[in-house]
């Protein structure tokens, strides 16, 4: 294996580098140079694992199987009648449809010949896809059925470089003109023909793949950044190959895994779970009937390994929830019961922490009463790791899986990464972090706050874009994530606490992550919203709104009387109340090494924040910059060092109506920490 | 105590599976037509009477055989004398015709097969059996011309409800069951699916009037077991094959201990004569049950249609 | 909306002819004197306002109702009195205004149920349930799956169609015609109740059935956008008297369908 994968001793600063099983990188070096691309695998394991499953795809309702053996002879085949079809090597290959068998297949016989494929969101309308075609000089298209072809057939007249539309689906096909058209049966009947014409075709397509080199690009995935249009991000095979090779030894994966395929084929995750780590470790995908049946395909196959971002998890607990009240009082009753149960105990038992007998014996009760049936009923039962990533997953969300016992871990990972930068080990599970550096994995935090990392899996760069690859990669391979991040001085874990653009600096140069600071804030049920201030400034200062629900039933049982939200707002108790939170909030930073951004002053604004008077998104996310400029006077105050402050604002009323809304704002100051001296430093 | 409690136990149970043989015959009908058929006793007073009737001048097979044949164009003389004509018909229309059949299958059984009480020899083994001799002093009895019988019907029974759940006829009677029209529109000819559930319960009679023929003895009153299935499927509910039988053992085994355990308790606090529990405790139960479930252990839930 | 594909429905052969049939429930006339045609392979749609007398066609058709006068002609044969088993078993399957499926029963079954014409094995092979009776319900179950596939529901296989939404009931109900692989379709009303997607879903499906198993579909519609983006030929009926025959553009135009329509708009 070659140097440049080893990385550079010691990053500088807060760097932190990938341990974990290290002396396995010299096994996995030796094993990635005999088999250094995806069709070399593919051959491999036809030889390793010859008749364990590769592929299943549930099909008529019944799971059609392919072992790795067979999946070797259809991609051969499949691969032999594309190169007939004029397949060249370096030629771009557009692969959009669902999580199908023989798209994966598609994607191995390109790169078989030197192709490379370029897969699609297949949900993208035509437009978006007729931009990546067209940027990544698409020659040929695998596509799953017909309403893919039809997109595509209504833009290939501006696309004169696509010259063939290959589909999996024949299904309402049969009138089109198939000039430009072919089913996959009859391109690996043309593949077939020819390697039964005599034994000189096979070695040629055999000499084709050993022909293929490590460092060659693999795939190009195409990320659709916040702004701007879409960048192809090329991985080589060595990128996906060895993080892969890492990413299995991170978490012990092995031939007999079985996850199920249902993500994306452009998201680079899916690339990676269920193609790049299937070949590599030699456990079977499979693929679902549709996408609607995929709990019910998941129960069907036992999943044991299984990758999804949050939302996923959330939806599940949700329509769990909402069966549940459809339930008998009894069932619902013992539901509620033994989640209780779980939420003390569960995640407890699965950290293998002490837990008391009386515990262990509910859970295990529970375990049999209610958790084995709903996690059979999710198709978990036999889930050995589950990771989340994509974006930050609740807490409440990630602590009610593995209160069910659920190995739900988090992962933090990019395209530009091949998925792994950091990800939960077994045993060090924290709802707020994303864990330690993977294998080969090293990161570092630059002055800015924002989190830099260097791995075997870093990509080569963007596809016709070597300005956008400058900004993104330095020179000696770090890679700027774009986010900001610290490393948790207590469980020496990742965090990610903001984006790194809208990191800001206080004027003696300490970092500021103010949605960090206020998601902090917003943890307390009586602050439903908080607005931090502190760029370009000497300290920090905060603008909270009170929960009127929480913190009216609070004033209720204190015997506490108000006439109005405002007066309510305005109470010195409740002023009293809100400063031990803030307090709080200013000790945890000060022990996460965010001392420096600790709030000296807040105020309670004497109105909710209200999409209507634009001082928050439909989204309920508050617009920073319009809420400073709005309450202007206010900033003014707490940054002037008045006790109070006058406000007046224009108010939008429910029925429509604009009225003005003055109040007398009332400013209390907190009490900080100590900044430690040392932490100037970072 | 605990030895007797459990001989009645499984005294009742056996009971109890002859109840579920009879009102799987209502079910049956009932799930495929709608029609609650009042003949059912009549049917398996007339099958028993025939089989009775016919051992006596040949051979037990030969006999059960022909007896199969009779209820079979029983069957068929019902579906096109009566049925064919009343399609469409309300509900309570088809109810008066099978009160009418049961009456006339009565009378008409007696007038060719005659009214005396017949004997069924199935040459069962009479000799009691004992059971958990080590558990109990003495063991528990069981009569083993019981047993026989309920191993029969269990296995009638299991039969019927595999068959009505998973083969194509079972899946038809069902959807005849759920929708006339719909089930027409398909090509289900309503017709052969009614003549097929009366002849299978028809069989259900036959071998349900000679399983109690043997117990009993076949006379007029084996007609008046038909309404011991009525609580029975109050309790399972009407449309439920499963609820048939788990119906017939709670009422069975029930009326049985409650004959053991709460006669004794009555007797002593109300002073009572005692006795006769046997009679009422099931409808008792099945009131009970109408006022809490009425759609029964496994009926489906009762939805006015508006 | 509908792909050119060359077919010349004008010039199709008659499937099914109805000459001069009149239906009448006790005193009150519900088709009088209506003839009319459906060729083979066309889309065929029958309009009119609320009590036109459509569904009573489609139940003369399929045999719920015997006509009083007239002749119908299917498949070049002239039948008489006909009951709907027969009808079926002539190749005429129909789904209803209201759904009328197997509500205890699962989607799967509902649509094996449709197939029951097309097993042939006898009462006693299924009562032994092995051999050639297995053989072919598997063989019955590959047919039925590929018809899920088609109308893709396999999420709902399993599950009792009493508890599923509207919408996917009326896909079910569609799925247990096509098990029939009938020679002419009849849907009273498939896209009553439906929201806009649903309504494109079922239009996509119906052509669909058209174009790939090449089925004759007579349908019953209230969407007005619908039938004319759907049907090749357009029956209007009103109190029972036809009053308008042809291409969707024709009878837009027709004045006495304008007339029928605003003398009873709701």
């Amino acid at each position: 294996m070659r140097d440049n994968n080893l990385p550079a001793n010691g990053g500088k600063g807060l760097a932190a580098r990938g341990t974990g099983r290290g002396e396995g990188r010299i096994a996995v070096a030796t094993e990635a140079v005999c088999a250094d691309t995806f069709p070399k695998l593919l051959m491999r394991n036809a030889r390793l694992f010859a008749g364990r499953p590769a592929y299943r795809h549930k099909d008529l309702g019944i799971w059609q199987v392919w072992t790795w053996a067979q999946v070797l002879d259809e991609v051969r085949a499949f691969s032999v009648g594309l190169q007939e079809l004029g397949l060249a090597r370096n030629d771009k290959v557009a692969i959009i449809g669902s999580n199908r068998p023989r798209l994966y297949w598609a994607m191995c016989a390109a790169q078989a010949l030197g192709g490379v494929p370029v897969p699609i969101y297949a949900d993208s309308v035509a437009e978006e896809m007729a931009y990546i075609l067209d940027h990544a000089e698409v020659t040929i298209a695998v596509v799953e059925d017909q309403e893919q072809v039809d997109k595509l057939l209504s833009i290939v007249e501006r696309l004169p470089r696509l010259v063939l539309i290959v589909y999996d689906e024949p299904r309402g096909l049969r009138d089109y003109d198939h000039q430009r058209l072919k089913w996959i049966d009859d391109v690996q009947k043309v593949g077939r023909d020819r390697l039964s014409a005599g034994a000189g075709r096979l070695q040629r397509w055999e000499a084709a793949v050993a022909a293929g080199r490590g460092e060659d690009l693999a795939v190009m995935l195409y990320t659709s950044g916040t702004t701007g249009r879409p960048k192809g991000v090329m991985l080589t095979f060595d990128n996906l190959i060895v993080s892969a090779i890492n990413g299995n030894r991170f978490d012990s994966l092995g031939p007999d895994e079985e996850v199920v395929a249902y993500l994306p084929l452009a998201w680079v995750g899916d690339h990676v779970f269920s193609y790049a780590q299937p070949f590599t470790a030699g456990f079977c995908v499979n693929c679902p009937e549709s996408p609607e049946t995929v709990s019910e395909d998941r129960r069907e196959i036992g999943t044991t390994y299984a990758f999804a971002p949050p939302r996923i998890y959330e939806n599940l607990i949700t329509l769990t929830m909402v069966r549940m009240e459809d339930a008998g009082r009894f069932k619902r009753h013992m539901f509620h019961y033994f989640l209780a149960v779980a939420r003390r105990w569960g995640e407890k038992i699965l950290n293998r922490e002490k837990v008391p007998l009386h515990a262990r014996l509910l859970y295990w009760f529970g375990e049999r009463l209610m958790y084995g049936p709903l996690k059979n009923r999710l198709g978990v039962s036999r889930i050995r790791l589950a990771y989340t990533a994509g974006e930050a997953i609740g807490p409440e969300i990630f602590r009610f899986w593995r209160a069910l016992g659920v190995n739900l871990k988090q992962l933090y990972g990019q395209t530009e990464a091949s998925v792994y930068i950091t990800a939960q080990p077994d045993g060090e599970i924290y709802a707020d972090t994303v864990g330690r550096p993977n294998i080969g994995v090293d990161i570092k935090i630059d002055d800015n706050g924002e989190v830099l990392f260097k791995s075997p899996g870093v990509f080569a760069g963007y596809y016709k874009d070597p300005e956008k690859t400058a900004e993104t990669k330095t020179p000696d391979g770090w890679v700027h994530t774009g986010d900001a991040g610290l490393i948790d001085t207590k469980s020496g874990h990742l965090k990610i606490i903001d984006r790194a653009k809208d990191v800001g600096r206080l004027n003696d140069g300490s970092l500021l992550a103010p949605k960090y600071i206020e998601n902090k804030l917003k943890f307390y049920p009586n602050i439903r919203e908080a607005v931090v201030y502190g760029d370009k400034r000497d300290f920090v200062c905060a603008m909270l709104n009170i929960d009127l629900t929480a913190v009216g039933n609070w004033a209720e049982r204190n015997n506490i009387v108000y006439g109005s939200y405002q007066e309510l707002a305005g109470h010195p108790q409740v002023y009293d109340m809100l400063a031990e939170h803030v307090e709080e909030v200013n000790r945890s930073l000060a022990d996460e090494g965010m001392a420096g951004a600790q709030i000296r002053r807040f105020l309670v604004l004497h109105k909710e924040l209200d999409a209507d008077d634009g001082e928050i998104t439909r989204t309920q996310k508050v617009r920073r910059a319009f809420v400073a400029q709005r309450y202007a006077p206010l900033i003014a105050a707490l940054y002037g060092g008045a006790r109070e402050a006058d406000i007046s604002t224009e108010v939008t009323f429910e029925d429509g109506r604009k009225g003005m809304l003055s109040a007398r704002v009332k400013i209390r100051d907190v009490q900080t920490m100590p900044v430690p001296t040392m932490e100037k430093a970072a | 105590m605990l030895g007797p409690v459990l001989e009645t136990l499984i005294g009742g149970l056996m009971t109890g599976v002859l109840y579920s043989l009879v009102a799987l015959g209502f079910v049956l009908i009932f799930k495929a037509s709608g029609v609650f058929n009042f003949a059912q006793g009549a049917m398996v007073l007339f099958a028993a009477l025939s089989f009775a009737r016919l051992s006596e001048a040949m051979p037990l097979v030969l006999a059960f055989a022909l007896s199969v044949l009779i209820m079979i164009a029983l069957a068929y003389a019902i579906e096109f004398l009566v049925l064919r004509r009343l399609v469409n018909q309300e509900g309570i229309i088809l109810f008066m015709a099978t009160l009418g059949i049961a009456y006339f299958l009565e009378g008409f059984g007696q007038s060719i097969w005659g009214s005396d009480i017949y004997k069924i020899g199935l040459g069962l083994p009479t000799n009691p059996i004992f059971i958990l001799e080590s558990v109990f002093p003495g063991g528990l009895l069981i009569d083993p011309a019981e047993l026989i019988a309920a191993i029969i019907c269990a296995v009638m029974v299991l039969v019927l409800a595999v068959f009505f759940q998973v083969t194509r006829i079972g899946r038809a009677l069902r959807a005849v069951a759920d929708d006339h029209q719909a089930a027409q529109s398909v090509g289900i000819p309503l017709n052969h699916i009614w003549l097929m559930v009366w002849a299978v319960s028809g069989l259900v009679a036959l071998v349900a009037g000679m399983m109690w023929g043997a117990k009993l003895g076949v006379q007029f009153s084996l007609s008046l077991i038909a309404l011991k299935a009525l609580p029975v499927l109050i309790l399972g509910g009407f449309t439920s094959i499963p609820g048939a039988i788990v119906g017939g053992l709670i009422i069975g085994a029930g009326e049985k201990l409650a004959e053991v355990l709460l006669a004794p308790v009555l007797i002593r606090t109300f002073d009572l004569a005692g006795g006769g529990i046997e009679n009422w405790f099931a409808y008792v139960l099945a009131l009970v049950f109408l006022l809490v479930r009425p759609q029964g252990l496994f009926g489906e839930r009762i939805i006015e249609r508006v | 909306m509908r792909a050119p594909s060359g077919r010349d429905i004008a010039a199709g052969e008659a499937l099914l002819a109805v000459e001069n049939v009149s239906l009448a429930f006790g005193g009150v006339k519900a088709i009088s004197d209506v003839s009319f045609d459906i060729r083979r392979g066309e889309i065929r749609a029958i309009i009119g306002p609320n009590g036109a007398g459509k569904t009573s066609l489609l139940n003369v058709i399929n045999g719920f109702y015997q006509p009083q006068r007239g002749r119908i002609t299917f498949k070049g044969r002239p039948r008489s009195a006909m009951r709907p088993y027969e009808a079926a078993l002539g190749g005429i399957a129909r789904t209803f205004q209201n759904v009328a499926l197997f509500k205890g029963m699962t989607a799967l079954d509902n649509i094996m149920a449709g197939r029951a014409l097309k097993m042939r094995r006898g009462f006693f092979w299924q009562l032994l349930w092995i051999g050639p009776a297995l053989a072919e319900e598997i063989e019955q179950r590959r047919r039925v799956e590929e018809i899920i596939d088609f109308l893709k529901i396999q999420h709902v296989r399993k599950i009792q169609v009493g508890k599923l939404p509207y919408g996917l009931q009326k896909r079910v109900e569609l799925g247990r015609a096509l098990a029939m692989e009938p020679d002419l379709l009849l849907l009273d009303e498939p896209m009553a109740g439906m929201n806009l997607e649903e309504k494109e879903d079922m239009s996509r499906f119906i052509l669909d059935v058209n174009a790939y198993y090449g089925t004759t579909i007579a349908l019953i519609e209230h969407d007005m956008g619908v039938v004319m983006d759907l049907s090749d030929r357009v029956l209007v009926l009103d109190h029972g008297v036809k009053i308008a025959d042809g291409v969707p553009a024709e009878v837009q135009s027709n004045q006495a369908v304008i007339d029928a329509y605003l003398g009873l708009s709701h």
